[in-house]
């Protein structure tokens, strides 16, 4: 099973330094939260979509589009009757739903929405290797980074491993599609106790392994993979900073806000 | 506290961390269609029922393999965005605070690493810290959300505090089928992997613990149920309560 979004193309966004990934999609974040009026949320939106197919990382918001729809449809349902404002649309008995936190609904599933588009751009253009060194980079220490990039490259392994767990209890005859939620979230113990039982023992081997290798994670060390920050990165990181600042800037304005919340 | 530090110095403990956090995100991403709840938003998490097993056989490990393990959830699910940095707070505390609890919250608490399975006393000990790490998690998450504008607080903190308390409750028949395995074949146990200074005795452990209790079930029962219109206010005091408290410990 493929589960990985990283898309090999050879693009501007694809040749960053990871720190400059890391960081860009931290303020692309930042863009993302300032704004709180549909029509501001759904400029931002459009700008990350235009992005997106700049990064040619199009196909992965394909491959995620119903969760894309899904979080627009549930946020803008939900927060008119959480939100409150002064012009009331419509009430029963203590709910109430006001033209105001209808608006707000509408930018916050914007809002989610746009959150996943940032973080699938930057998933798009950045591998499991890149991002664990920007975090090295970004000064993460090294054990933790490499219980980062193992559990990474050991996710594909047990998930296939689950899969195949699946479909082997399911062959012995267990029904995992009927009953009540308890009932059938129970059935997941004949396919977690497998499963658990054939990572652990992985941990004993690769411990064993690592340290006849003579593994120290305090150890200072080298690096195969060794980024640098080019002219591109700065002037990436200066568009976004701007981009950021002058959003910031114009929200303190009061320019596109519906309700004074974040 | 200190063992979730001192831990990075044991190559066991680091790969414990790294096969958690591995068996949880796949299990995230094999079981993440099974039962949805609100589609694309939450579901049943089948994988719920790890985070409490791990804690109790691989301490600290499971912290960090928790919360890293969601991490990787977001990352291969496609959900990766400023959420996920609580989602790996509340994912470490559902990771932490069952094996720090286990010991510290006297007088359920017997004081014992030691997991006494055949005690009843035990079990009920399991069913408070399933409820109070899952609350604590559904308060730190939840909270966090509701200030970004993504999910409201009263909704988003029930879902996360019912789904994890019963996966965690499931769970505790992973925990019989699995305890033997981990504790006499494969002498994973954490207390017997790290070196006995390393873990250290917290100085006001039941403190911290009862903090935490309080923090997790009043964030839960009143930002909720009672007051669900000072819900942030609620969810930020009691987050607060929640990490004092797990830091005392």
């Amino acid at each position: 099973m493929n589960i990985f979004l990283y898309l090999d193309e050879n693009t501007w966004f694809h040749r960053l330094d990871p720190r400059t990934k890391i960081i860009g999609v931290l303020l692309l974040f930042g863009i993302v939260m300032v704004f709180n009026h549909p029509l501001y949320m759904a400029a931002v939106a459009l700008g990350l979509v235009l992005l997106g197919a700049t990064a040619k990382a199009l196909p992965n918001f394909w491959r995620m589009r119903y969760i894309l729809a899904l979080l627009v449809v549930f946020s803008t349902v939900l927060w008119p009757f959480f939100a409150k404002g002064p012009t009331p649309l419509w009430s029963w008995g203590r709910l109430e739903v006001s033209r105001e936190s209808l608006m707000y609904a509408v930018a916050m599933g914007l809002r989610l929405a746009s959150f996943v588009a940032a973080g699938l751009i930057f998933l798009s253009i950045t591998t499991n290797e890149e991002f664990t060194q920007g975090l090295i980079r970004l000064g993460l220490p090294y054990p933790v980074a490499f219980a980062f990039s193992t559990a990474l490259r050991l996710v594909p392994t047990f998930a296939g491993a689950g899969a195949t767990i699946v479909q082997a209890q399911i062959s012995r005859g267990l029904d995992v599609e009927s009953g009540n939620i308890f009932q059938r979230a129970g059935k997941f113990i004949p396919l977690g106790v497998p499963l658990f039982i054939y990572a652990v023992r992985h941990t004993n081997m690769l411990a064993m392994a690592l340290e006849s290798k003579g593994f120290n994670p305090g150890a200072p060390r080298t690096w195969y993979l060794n980024p640098q920050m080019r002219r591109a990165d700065y002037l990436a990181l200066a568009l976004l900073t701007v981009a950021f600042l002058a959003a910031l800037f114009l929200r303190l304005q009061g320019y596109g806000q519906v309700l004074p919340r974040l | 506290m200190k063992a979730v530090i001192t831990m990075w110095k044991n190559t066991r403990m680091i790969i414990l961390v790294a096969v958690c956090a591995a068996i949880y995100a796949a299990a995230l991403l094999a079981f993440k269609t099974a039962i949805p709840l609100i589609p694309g938003i939450t579901e049943v998490r089948v994988a719920n029922i790890f985070p409490m097993v791990f804690s109790l056989l691989f301490g600290p490990a499971a912290a960090w393999g928790s919360a890293i393990g969601n991490l990787i959830g977001d990352i291969f699910g496609g959900t990766l965005g400023l959420g996920s940095i609580f989602g790996f707070i509340g994912n470490f505390l559902l990771g932490y605070l069952p094996y720090a609890m286990w010991t510290t919250l006297k007088p359920i608490a017997d004081g014992k690493r030691e997991l006494a399975l055949g005690n009843w006393r035990s079990w009920v000990l399991y069913v408070i810290l399933a409820l109070v790490s899952s609350a604590a998690c559904g308060v730190v998450i939840a909270m966090w959300l509701e200030v970004l504008g993504l999910v409201p607080y009263p909704v988003l903190v029930s879902i996360i505090t019912i789904n994890d308390t019963v996966g965690s409750l499931i769970g505790g028949l992973l925990l019989l089928a699995v305890y033997g395995v981990v504790r006499r074949q494969l002498r994973l146990i954490w207390w017997e992997v790290m070196e006995l200074e390393d873990i250290g005795k917290p100085a006001a452990g039941v403190l911290g613990a009862w903090l935490v209790v309080a923090g997790a079930l009043v964030g839960w029962i009143l930002g909720a149920y009672v007051l669900s219109g000072q819900a942030l206010v609620i969810g930020i005091i009691t987050t607060i309560l929640i990490l004092v408290g797990a830091f005392l410990m």
